[in-house]
C-alpha cells in the first residue's frame, strides 16, 4: 500500500500503531550512520509500538521486523513522514 | 570453488598455513550458539545484544582431518562508525584489523546472519565483503524458518552475496557439518559489485502474504503486550527482580554453609598438622581464610549468573532495559548500565567486566565509577553482624526494613554519586543515543547456560580469588606481627603462647587503629572498629572474622557471630558505658554502604579503565563519601536521642 504524503514529523510525535518511513535524522553524521547499522535508516519503514511510562524510551519496529528500544532524545531527532498504511 | 565467487578475482584459501576462522556478526545473531555448537562449547550464549565480552577461541577437527581455530568475536553492528575501543565492537574490529595484517596464516571471515531478520544483516556483510578477505556466510535460525514452513534461498543468497552460504541451525549439532564444507568453498568475493540489501532479503525469504510475521514475532508481540505493559510491565518487573534475589539467596545459604563446613574441616586438619603456630594460623587465617570467603560466595555467583543468563537468553532482560531506562537517566546513565548494575548486586567484579557492552565511552566510565556503590552480596555477612550486634532487640520485620534500607542507599548514592560524577567531572555530552535491539523471547538453552556459569565461576575464582587470598595474607602480616614476646624471663614460668587476640592486640593494624581513633572517633568508632575496618580492607566481608578475632571468638558459625553480637555489646569504655551504641552501628552501617572495600573490584576498574586514575578516584570518593555518611548518620542519631 502506498504511502500518503504528510509533513515530518519527529518520530517520538507519533502515535501508537501510525506507520511512517523515516525521511531525515538530525544528528551527527556518525550517530546517523550508526542508526543505519543497527536497522533504521534514512528510508526505513517504522512504527512505534509503546512508550515506556515517565518519559521513558519508545519501542519501535522497523520494516525489517527488527524492534527497538531508542530513548526520548533519539526518538526526537528522527523525522518521519506519516503514512496512511504500514507497507512492509 | 562455489559458483557465488567470482571466477577472476576468487581466491581460494592456501593450505598448509594454519586456518582460522573468525565468527563475526551482530549481536544477537546466534554467533555465540553456533561457535558452541561447532566447538563443543566454551562461549557465552546470549539473547541480549553484545553480550559476548571476551574474545573466545577453540581449536576444532575438521571432517577432512585439519584442524581450525574458530574465533567468537564481540558483536558488532557497522565497520564504518567510529566506537570506543574498549567496547565491544572496538574489540571486534581491532581484531579484524589485525587479522588483515597476518601474514601467517590463513583467515577467513565468517558472518553469522539471522535469517528471519536477513536485511540488516545484510547491511553488516556489504562491509564485511569489502574487507577482500575470504568470506563465508553463515545463516542461522533454520530451526526456526523450518518449524513455520518457510525456506531460505541459499542459492539466490550466495548469488547475491557472491560468496558460499552454508543455512544452519545453532540450536544442536545439525548441519553445522554445512558450516565446514563452507569453509572449504571459501573466496574472495568480487569487491567492487554490491547488492541492495532489501532486495536481496525479500529475494531469498519472500514474504508470506502482505503482513504475516514469523509466529516467533506473533509469540513477542503478544508477550510484550503484557510485559512491557505500562502499569503492569514495571509491575511484573519488579516482582520477578524481588524474586529473584529471594531465591537467589535461598538457594544460596545452604550452599555456602556446606562449603563453609567443608572450609573447617580443612582447617582442623591444617592445624592437626601445623600447630597453632605463627604457620598455621597464616595458612588458617591468611590463606585458607581469604580462599574461604571466595568459595563461600562462589554459590552465590554461580546462581546469579544462571539467573541472569535465563532473563538474558530468553529476551526479557532487554526488555528490563527498556522499563528502567528512564530511571536510569536520571541519573546519567543509560538502559544499557541496566545490566551491570543488577549484576553489581551479586558481584561488582563480573559487573565490572559487563560494561563493556555499554557502547558510549561516558555512560560506560559513568557506570563503572558509581558500580562499587551497589549493594554487593558481600556486604551483607556484615550487616547481618552489624544489625544483630547494635539492634539485638528489634524485631524481624524491623531487621529487614533495616536490610532494605542499606540496599536502597546503596541505590540511591550510586544514583546520586552518578549525577554528580556526570555533570562535574564527566561533563561530556554523551556520544550515541540510546538504541537497543528488542530481540524476540526464546527459550534459553540449558546446556549452555550452564557452560556460562562454569566461565563465570572460573573467572571469578581467578580475578576475583586470587585478589582476595593475597590481601587476606597481607592483612594476616600486619593483624599478627609483631607477636608479644614468648620467650620467657630467666626463672620465670615459661609463658603461656599469646592468644590471637592478644597478638592482634599488639599489632600493626591495631597501633594503626589507635592512631586512627582521631580521626574517627567523631564518627562514634573506637580503635577496634578500625581494626576490623582495616581487616576488611581488601573484603568487606573480612569485618566479621576480623571482629571475631579482636574480640576472641574465631569461627563463622551462626553461634559464633551471635557471641560476638553479644560481646561487642558488652564492651564497656573506662566509665563503665557501652562503647558500641545504636548510634555507632548506624554510622558503621552508613559507612559500609558507600566505602569501596574490595580489592578486586579495584583490580577489576584497573583492568577496565587501563589506568590507576579511575580506580584511585574510586577509592578516594566512595572512603569520603563514607565518613561524611557515618559523621551525619552518627550525630543524627545521638541528636535523636538513639542509644
Amino acid at each position: 500500500m502506498p504511502h500518503v504524503a504528510r509533513p515530518p514529523q519527529p518520530l517520538s510525535a507519533m502515535a501508537h500503531g501510525q506507520p511512517g518511513r523515516i525521511c531525515g535524522v538530525r544528528m551527527t553524521p556518525d550517530q546517523v550512520a550508526w542508526l543505519a547499522a543497527l536497522g533504521l535508516p534514512v528510508g526505513e519503514d517504522v512504527v512505534v509500538l509503546r512508550r515506556a511510562p515517565f518519559g521513558g524510551p519508545l519501542h519501535v519496529r522497523a520494516g525489517s521486523g527488527a524492534e527497538f528500544a531508542l530513548d526520548l532524545d533519539c526518538a526526537l531527532g528522527i523525522d518521519v513522514v506519516p503514512a496512511a498504511a504500514f507497507i512492509r | 570453488m562455489s559458483a557465488a565467487c567470482h571466477d577472476a578475482v576468487a581466491t581460494p584459501v592456501a593450505p598448509g598455513a594454519p586456518l582460522k576462522v573468525l565468527l563475526i556478526g551482530r549481536p544477537n545473531s546466534g554467533k555465540s550458539s553456533l561457535f558452541n555448537a561447532l566447538t563443543g562449547g566454551r562461549a557465552h550464549v546470549g539473547n541480549y545484544p553484545g553480550i559476548t565480552v571476551d574474545v573466545l577461541e577453540a581449536d576444532v577437527p575438521l571432517p577432512d582431518g585439519s584442524r581450525a581455530v574458530f574465533v567468537d568475536l564481540p558483536g558488532v553492528y557497522s565497520l564504518n562508525v567510529d566506537v570506543d575501543p574498549q567496547s565491544d565492537e572496538g574489540v571486534c574490529r581491532a581484531y579484524l584489523d589485525k587479522a588483515r595484517a597476518e601474514t601467517g596464516s590463513r583467515v577467513i571471515v565468517a558472518q553469522v546472519i539471522d535469517s528471519t531478520n536477513l536485511m540488516v544483516g545484510l547491511t553488516l556483510t556489504r562491509q564485511l565483503r569489502a574487507l577482500g578477505m575470504p568470506f563465508v556466510l553463515l545463516a542461522t535460525q533454520r530451526d526456526v524458518l523450518d518449524a513455520e514452513g518457510r525456506r531460505l534461498d541459499v542459492k539466490a543468497l550466495e548469488a547475491g552475496v557472491g560468496a558460499p552460504v552454508a543455512y544452519v541451525s545453532a540450536r544442536g549439532s545439525a548441519r553445522v557439518s554445512d558450516v565446514f564444507e563452507s569453509l572449504a568453498r571459501a573466496c574472495v568475493p568480487p569487491a567492487p559489485e554490491d547488492f541492495d540489501a532489501r532486495a536481496l532479503a525479500d529475494a531469498a525469504l519472500p514474504k508470506r502474504g502482505a503482513a504475516s510475521p514469523l509466529r516467533l514475532h506473533q509469540t513477542t508481540q503478544r508477550l510484550d503486550r503484557w510485559l512491557m505493559h505500562p502499569v503492569l510491565g514495571p509491575l511484573v518487573f519488579v516482582f520477578s527482580m524481588g524474586s529473584l534475589f529471594t531465591a537467589l539467596f535461598m538457594v544460596a545459604d545452604p550452599a555456602s554453609i556446606a562449603v563453609e563446613g567443608l572450609l573447617s574441616l580443612i582447617a582442623r586438619g591444617v592445624t592437626r598438622a601445623l600447630g597453632e603456630g605463627a604457620l598455621g594460623s597464616f595458612i588458617n587465617d591468611g590463606v585458607l581464610g581469604g580462599a574461604g570467603t571466595v568459595v563461600q560466595f562462589l554459590p552465590q555467583i554461580l546462581l546469579l549468573t544462571v539467573a541472569l543468563e535465563l532473563i538474558e537468553a530468553s529476551g526479557y532482560l532487554a526488555r528490563c532495559a527498556f522499563l528502567v531506562e528512564r530511571l536510569l537517566r536520571l541519573a546519567g546513565l543509560g538502559g544499557r548500565s541496566f545490566m551491570p548494575m543488577l549484576m553489581g548486586h551479586a558481584c561488582a567484579v563480573p559487573a565490572i567486566a559487563a560494561t563493556r557492552t555499554i557502547r558510549d565511552p561516558r555512560e560506560r566510565l559513568l557506570t563503572l565509577l558509581v558500580l562499587p556503590l551497589t549493594t554487593c552480596s558481600a556486604r551483607i555477612p556484615a550487616y547481618a553482624l552489624l544489625i544483630s550486634a547494635f539492634f539485638p532487640g528489634m524485631a524481624a520485620w524491623g531487621k529487614g526494613l533495616l536490610f532494605l534500607a542499606l540496599y536502597l542507599f546503596g541505590l540511591v548514592g550510586a544514583g546520586l554519586a552518578s549525577f554528580v560524577i556526570g555533570r562535574v567531572l564527566v561533563k561530556r555530552r554523551r556520544s550515541l543515543p540510546f538504541v537497543l535491539e528488542l530481540p524476540p523471547y526464546r527459550l534459553p538453552q540449558v546446556p549452555q547456560v550452564a557452560r556460562v556459569a562454569w566461565q563465570s565461576g572460573v573467572r571469578f575464582l581467578r580475578d576475583v580469588g586470587t585478589t582476595i587470598v593475597a590481601v587476606s595474607a597481607v592483612l594476616w602480616v600486619l593483624l599478627s606481627l609483631p607477636t608479644l614476646p614468648g620467650k620467657p624471663a630467666s626463672g620465670a614460668e615459661p609463658a603461656r603462647p599469646a592468644s590471637r587476640t592478644e597478638v592482634m592486640n599488639q599489632s600493626v593494624a591495631a597501633h594503626v587503629g589507635r592512631a586512627l581513633e582521631p580521626l574517627t572517633a567523631p564518627l562514634g568508632f573506637d580503635w577496634r572498629i578500625n581494626v576490623g575496618l582495616i581487616g576488611s580492607f581488601g573484603a568487606r566481608e573480612l569485618m566479621v572474622s576480623t571482629m571475631g578475632v579482636i574480640f576472641g571468638i574465631e569461627g563463622d558459625s551462626e553461634a559464633d557471630v551471635a557471641r560476638l553480637s553479644q560481646s561487642m555489646r558488652e564492651t564497656k569504655n573506662a566509665a563503665g558505658l557501652p562503647i558500641y551504641g545504636a548510634a555507632s552501628g548506624l554510622a558503621l552501617m552508613a559507612f559500609f554502604v558507600f566505602a569501596c572495600q574490595c580489592m578486586s573490584t579495584v583490580s577489576a576498574l584497573r583492568r577496565e579503565t587501563r589506568s590507576w586514575k579511575w580506580p584511585a578516584f574510586v577509592l578516594g570518593y566512595s572512603y569520603a563519601l563514607a565518613y561524611v555518611a557515618a559523621f551525619v548518620t552518627f550525630h543524627v542519631a545521638r541528636a535523636l536521642g538513639v542509644s
